[in-house]
């Protein structure tokens, strides 16, 4: 009886335990910390939620390459840490499409403008006049070294090389901005979308088919350079197919009523429980604490991308994760009015159970999986929160709740009705045995 | 106790009537097709300080919009209106685009007209006006030979426009109009949606034919997934009657009530394998109501909770808790009412008609 006393204890308080983590995370060391939570970057919020833009653009032409369709991607991420916005996200969708989602921005005429623009680039001399395009450059790279003879200090630099007909233009455009050194108008300006990236000086005629670029670059500013450069421009024009925006305060207001929505729906489950089922009720109310505290524990995590259909699936599981319980606890109750012990009856409902349990959580798990594969945006967020809390309930409901009782059957506790049988039930047992 | 089994065509009955209902108003009304299906821009707006109708904002917006232009629904939802127009089917990308600027600021035009402009009760929240000014120095600085360098001042300007005019501040709404929201999804993106929409209903039913099939037998398989069909017509023919629009979410809410029938099955399963005498009438009859509390149980406490999330949630959250709610009611009435008696009847018949078919009828219509 005490062995079970303090396996029951145990579990309680590891149960205890892992909800305080959930919640408000855990320092291990001074390096390194589980996140909660309540932890500033505890949940990962999706734009439903935080607020933001979701552009959804389209090639402008009929099967786009894989091999442009990822240029784009790369381009548009490129020209979106330019601006600034280091935290959107840049994703193919279907094979014509890339999602763009930016949080905090809520000026999307701006945002689409500046982002569909066919990037242009161009190679212009001091008077404006346009000498090459991003199509004669083949290569541009940031790197590190001596660029001057005599001078020991290395430093970053861009290094460019072109077509055979670039090399000629940028030859003869050389030779006339060398030319122009006296007039202090010897540079020429590399633009993007009209955007001075760079405007180098020149000091002699480069007829190669290379050449550097020199300045006091930064390791990061080359690097964002040179990847300018090469780019180039998109390979086809972009259209505009969806345009999300959602406010800050909008999301805001969703969540807070959504908790609130969810922990009175888990209150409420958890009297429900312990009303119908008595003590395994009790029991199962632990094990969804359980449920919980691990759903918390890998939301924080995984930074798994909560949305607003997403915490509904949250919450829609916890009432499906007692549906375990339920079915198990009905079991033990028809086994009992069979005559059986509370031990045995609670094995065999366990076991009996176990496959329509199984049954019911695969189908619904098949659903998930599907929406979560398939599913763009918001539904992708809800097929895998539901995903996640069908398996962890059912992890729990199963092993916990039986765990948990099994100890309180160790500690002698075996009075049928904490079991949910009434006296009604155990005198019609004879009735119910025979025919139907 | 009562026999489901035996009474079984009044359930049917009542099934049969619910479905002929649903496919007539499916036929004759038809969807109200969501903007996300159809494409369409959705605006939600706050309004503060005065209450409104959606008949008003009706007319507001008709008017507005001009042109005997007029917006395709109206909801109204506490502070809360969501606007939705639609768009011409053959609309050109460059027309749409400027079609949804047009009818984002004539509403929004005429939103402030009516009812003020937005005012709120402290200092917005920071705008990203930082950011862009940052970027537009790395711009800068990344340029060699700072001192006679071609106009750099430009572009700082066309960057920094960027944070002007955000239609959505940020702070509590006092009084006047914001808006709050937007989506605007072209026609073509809808129907592409509402393809990968059914594409992903037809792979769970497919999914689920296939697993039942192999966790129990073809029959329970094909009865499970009619009764998801089922399920699924009288949720549409629901939807449809009522015309509330049918948008993704409600896909994705459909696909996730599907499974509510197995443990019935499962109980069958495991009482045929017991059972010696009964028919599968009796068989079918014992399972229902060996299963009958759990059902019922686990109905209820699924509806507690998404019943909570439809409550007290905000607009968009309450459509996408009310197609759970309504299909886990007819989920039960189907798994209690519909797949026990309709497995029942086609074990029958099969045997009927294997028997028809062997010619003489000897009675072994139990076990397989």
């Amino acid at each position: 009886m005490s062995r079970s006393l303090v396996k029951f204890a145990a579990i309680i308080l590891v149960i205890a335990a892992l909800l305080y983590v959930g919640v408000y995370g855990l320092d291990f060391t001074d390096k390194y910390r589980i996140p909660g939570i309540t932890d500033s970057d505890g949940i990962t919020q999706g734009l439903d939620l935080k607020g933001g833009t979701v552009i959804v653009f389209r090639a402008a032409t009929t099967d786009p390459s894989e091999e442009d369709m990822d240029n784009v991607v790369n381009l548009l991420r490129r020209r979106l840490d330019f601006q600034g916005y280091t935290e959107a996200s840049v994703t193919m969708q279907g094979s014509n499409k890339v999602r763009v989602e930016i949080p905090d921005v809520q000026d999307s005429d701006t945002a689409v403008e500046t982002l569909g623009a066919t990037a242009q680039l161009e190679f212009k001399d001091a008077n404006g006049n346009t000498i090459m395009t991003g199509s004669e450059v083949t290569n541009a790279s940031s790197e590190y070294g001596q660029t001057e003879q005599g001078i020991s200090r290395s430093s970053y630099y861009i290094s460019m090389e072109f077509t055979p007909e670039g090399q000629q233009k940028f030859s003869e455009a050389t030779k006339t901005a060398a030319a122009a050194a006296s007039s202090n108008m010897n540079y020429i300006t590399i633009e993007m979308d009209g955007n001075v990236l760079t405007a180098p000086r020149v000091h002699e005629q480069i007829d190669s088919d290379s050449c550097i670029i020199t300045g006091e670059f930064t390791a990061d500013e080359a690097s964002a350079l040179a990847a300018n450069i090469k780019s180039g421009q998109l390979p086809f024009s972009l259209a505009v197919d969806e345009v999300k925006v959602v406010s800050a305060t909008l999301g805001e207001e969703a969540l807070s009523k959504a908790i609130t929505a969810g922990i009175i729906g888990l209150i409420l489950v958890l009297l429900f429980m312990l009303l119908i089922y008595r003590l395994q009720g009790l029991m199962a109310d632990f094990a969804l604490m359980f449920y919980i505290a691990v759903v918390l524990i890998l939301l924080a995590n995984f930074h798994i991308n909560i949305t607003l259909p997403g915490i509904a699936g949250i919450i829609l599981a916890i009432g499906m994760a007692v549906d375990a319980n339920v079915v198990i606890f009905e079991r033990v109750k028809e086994e009992l009015k069979l005559g059986k012990t509370v031990r045995s009856a609670v094995d065999a409902g366990f076991n009996r159970a176990l496959s329509a349990v199984i049954d019911s959580n695969v189908t619904t798990i098949i659903s998930a999986i599907i929406l979560w594969w398939l599913g763009t945006g918001t539904i992708k967020g809800f097929g895998i929160t539901l995903l996640m809390g069908i398996v962890v309930s059912m992890i729990s409901a199963i092993f916990v709740t039986r765990f948990l009782l099994k100890q309180m059957i160790g500690m002698n506790v075996k009075n049928t009705w904490l079991y949910g049988l009434n006296k009604s039930d155990l005198s019609s047992e004879s009735v119910k045995g025979g025919k139907a | 106790m009562f026999d489901i089994v035996q009474k079984k065509w009044v359930f049917f009955g009542i099934s049969i009537v619910l479905c002929l209902i649903s496919i007539v108003s499916l036929i004759f009304r038809g969807f109200n097709l969501d903007t996300d299906f159809s494409g369409g821009i959705a605006l939600t707006y706050e309004v503060k300080g005065e209450d409104f109708s959606t008949e008003d904002m009706s007319a507001i917006v008709s008017e507005a919009l001009g042109a005997g232009k007029s917006a395709s629904s109206v909801q109204k939802s506490g502070d809360d209106v969501i606007i939705k127009v639609g768009y011409d089917k053959d609309i050109t990308d460059e027309e749409r685009t400027e079609f949804s600027n047009t009818v984002r600021d004539s509403i929004t035009t005429a939103l402030e007209e009516k009812f003020g402009k937005a005012e709120y009760d402290s200092a917005a929240a920071a705008e990203p006006e930082e950011d862009e000014a940052e970027a537009a120095a790395a711009i800068a600085s990344s340029e060699p030979d700072a001192s006679a360098e071609p106009d750099a001042s430009a572009e700082p300007a066309t960057a920094a426009a960027a944070a002007t005019q955000a239609p959505t501040a940020g702070g509590n709404l006092v009084s006047g109009v914001r808006l709050s929201s937007m989506d605007d999804i072209s026609p073509s993106s809808g129907r592409e949606l509402a393809r990968s929409a059914l594409w992903m209903s037809l792979l769970a039913c497919a999914a689920i034919l296939l697993y039942v099939t192999f966790r129990f037998e073809f029959t329970s398989g094909c009865v499970a997934v009619l009764a998801l069909a089922h399920d699924v017509l009288i949720l549409l023919g629901i939807y449809s009657i009522l015309q509330i629009s049918v948008n993704i979410n409600f896909i994705a809410a459909v696909l996730t009530v599907l499974g509510y029938t197995i443990v019935i099955m499962d109980r069958i399963r495991e009482n045929t394998r017991n059972s010696r005498k009964e028919s599968y009438g009796e068989i079918a009859n014992n399972s229902i109501w060996q299963t009958m509390t759990r059902s019922i149980n686990t109905t209820i406490t699924t509806l507690l909770t998404i019943g909570m999330v439809f409550i007290i949630g905000v607009a968009s959250i309450k459509a996408f808790a009310l197609p759970i709610i309504i299909g886990i009611v007819i989920g039960f009435f189907s798994s209690v009412f519909i797949t026990g008696p309709l497995w029942a009847t086609w074990r029958d018949s099969a045997v009927t008609a294997k028997r028809a078919a062997a010619g003489n009828g000897k009675s072994k219509s139990k076990k397989k």
